[in-house]
């Protein structure tokens, strides 16, 4: 194995974390990292040598979700919309442990894709802003109002989902 | 004190590890004089916790094959990539005949044969290996996990099949061992796994080159229940007394593990 494939392949679980991030569906999700990997191997010559794959691989894998969310969009599917919570019972193969975290996975998955790679590549990935700004090929002002709008509308939706939790408690 | 005013967005900043040093006495200071925006500090770091928290998993998660093979530039595998619509429809079907009257309840998932006498068996013996056994307190396996190299290497030659033991700790469960048993002309490996709690679980899997098809079936009513399919001359049941999602949830976990191990 060569050593650019090789730190490529170390780079696996981190672009794992970010896809299932991003579209919560953990078969989708790493669908997504192999159509980064297999297009990372035909643009080795764009990896810069000495440095970490890791920005690179990130970037062309936004790419590749952005496309998806356009089409997505464009045949009106219903792919980014909330799922409600009788919905997310019948797809009990995405496992996210406690009720805790399937509910903020939910929410997160409820908030614009934008918004949603932005906040997900700093308060999950731990870039930089400056570094998540070059993946995402915006300005750093444009990401720190995604972050912002983010973090706000996913108080919103963990909010809803609490008070429609106590509804529940209060009618049974 | 940097004498500048604060806002909302610094509160992000602060978050996200881009505050200036020099801005940090101050920011404190504005957080302390403004409760409510203290508040809002802390409920956006519980929300980040919580996040990362969500997702940490995922990093331990073992990779699929086909990623790594994708990385290397090798052909892709299409087995892989038929398996998980088939899980989804199977645990929904799972889901579907927990709380069902006692009884069998089979989910037909369409496409491919269907050999309904050879899924009983692997669900029976695998059923009753798991009494037999799990009971047991200190003659429960032949090979312990601290033996866990040689369990592998000898129940893999013995089924025929390249057999890695699932790590299911995310579930709770560790692996107490396992042994060798009969199953109808061939053989089986079990592996017995344990809680915290000694609630105990095993992993039935046998090489069943004459049946092939997808299902799944809830055996409900007393006593453990088994999750399982048959596939592609092998055939695996998860066994246990849990409650049937959180049974189908360690099943499909160890199920991916080793169909993973099993082509790596």
């Amino acid at each position: 194995m060569d050593d650019r494939k090789a730190a490529i392949v170390s780079e696996i679980p981190r672009l794992r974390r970010y896809a299932r991030a991003l579209l919560r569906d953990r078969d989708g999700a790493d669908d997504l990292v192999q159509d980064c990997l297999e297009r990372a191997l035909t643009r080795l010559d764009n990896w810069q040598s000495g440095e970490s794959p890791r920005r690179w691989l990130f970037t062309i894998m936004h790419h590749l979700f952005i496309d998806r969310m356009r089409k997505v969009s464009r045949r009106g599917e219903t792919a980014m919309l909330p799922l409600d919570a009788d919905e997310a019972m019948a797809a009990p193969a995405e496992q996210f442990g406690n009720a805790a975290s399937r509910e903020i996975v939910d929410a997160l998955q409820a908030i614009g894709p934008d918004r949603r790679a932005a906040l997900v590549l700093v308060s999950i990935e731990g870039f930089s802003y400056a570094e998540a700004a070059n993946i995402l090929g915006v300005p750093a002002g444009t990401l720190m109002s995604r972050i912002a709008r983010g973090r706000e509308e996913l108080r919103g939706l963990l909010d809803d989902s609490s008070r429609r939790r106590a509804i529940r408690i209060v009618e049974s | 004190m940097s004498g500048r005013d604060f806002t909302e967005r610094d509160i992000h900043m602060a978050l996200d590890g881009e505050l200036p040093g020099e801005d940090r006495a101050g920011y404190e200071a504005w957080l302390a004089a403004n409760p409510d925006m203290q508040a809002r500090r802390t409920r956006y770091a519980g929300d980040a916790e919580a996040l990362r928290a969500a997702f940490a998993g995922v990093l331990d998660e073992p990779v699929p094959a086909r990623l790594t093979r994708a990385a290397l530039g090798e052909k892709p595998v299409v087995v892989e990539r038929r398996h998980p619509r088939w899980w989804l429809a199977a645990a929904a079907a799972l889901l579907l005949a927990v709380g069902g009257a006692g009884g069998y309840v089979a989910a037909s998932l369409g496409g491919g044969a269907h050999d309904d006498s050879a899924q009983d068996q692997l669900a029976e013996e695998a059923i009753a290996a798991h009494v037999v056994y799990a009971a047991e307190k200190r003659h429960a396996v032949e090979v312990p996990a601290s033996d866990l190299d040689h369990m592998e290497t000898w129940l893999s030659n013995r089924i025929g099949m390249k057999l890695v033991a699932p790590n299911l700790s995310d579930d709770g469960f560790q692996l107490v061992g396992g042994r060798l048993l009969p199953a109808g002309g061939h053989r089986a490996a079990m592996l017995l796994y344990e809680d915290a709690e000694g609630n105990r679980i095993s992993l039935f899997v046998t090489t069943e080159p004459a049946a092939h098809g997808k299902g799944i079936y809830a055996q409900s009513g007393e006593g453990p229940r088994a999750v399982y399919w048959l596939d592609k001359g092998y055939g695996c049941a998860v066994v246990g007394s849990l409650p049937d999602n959180r049974l189908s949830e360690v099943a499909k976990r160890a199920y991916e593990q080793l169909v993973a191990g099993m082509i790596s």
